[in-house]
């Protein structure tokens, strides 16, 4: 969600947002494994079906604790300007196709998609961010 | 917000660069306040008169 110039707070930041989504891409087949051969039930199912969620937890912790440690107040500002702009277009793209499925327009968008959109979104608006201020 | 940071620089003959390793900020920073796109916080508009050794108000203008 940023580029350009990099404060250690922002090396830390790509790092821990990284590994978030690495450990996201292990867990997210391990826990359809698990479904498709192991056949869970009770607790142990939910807790399964939860697992792949707390990377994308974790990585919205990691953008807190970014706001946390970076010093540069304008990196910062570009920072909460970008995750506005992305939570924004987020509720708007997500409520209007909700509608769309209601009117049966549009195929059924699953929840767990909201996060990529958001992150998608998130990189277009801090892009623009950049561009602007560059 | 209107401000003489191009000015003071080029007195100092600092690159944005130098102004921006100064004040532990990144260059793109220093870019966005010179440019009145982005006002610094009091914190850092103290920091900067005191590096330039001039008062908040000589280096900001009110436009208000």
């Amino acid at each position: 969600m940023i580029c350009g110039s990099k404060s250690p707070a922002t090396r830390r930041y790509l790092y821990r947002f990284l590994t978030t989504m690495a450990i996201y891409v292990v867990l997210l087949p391990t826990a359809e494994l698990a479904f498709k051969h192991y056949h869970p039930t009770g607790i142990l199912a939910y807790a399964l079906a939860i697992l792949p969620a707390l990377p994308i937890v974790g990585a919205i912790v990691v953008v807190g604790i970014y706001l946390g440690e970076e010093k540069d107040e304008f990196q910062r500002a570009l920072m909460n300007q970008s995750m506005i702009w992305a939570i924004g277009a987020t509720l708007a793209f997500t409520t209007a196709w909700g509608f769309l499925e209601v009117f049966k327009l549009a195929p059924h968008l699953e929840l767990y998609l909201i996060f990529p959109i958001f992150c998608v979104l998130a990189g277009i608006s801090s892009g623009v961010l950049q561009a602007r201020y560059r | 917000m209107k401000n003489e940071l191009r000015v003071l620089r080029a007195q100092r003959n600092w690159s944005q660069a130098d102004l921006a390793e100064r004040l532990e900020v990144s260059r793109q920073s220093v870019n966005a306040i010179e440019t009145g796109k982005f006002d610094p916080s009091l914190p850092l508009a103290f920091k900067l008169a005191r590096l330039f050794e001039t008062t908040i108000e000589a280096i900001f203008t009110d436009e208000s």
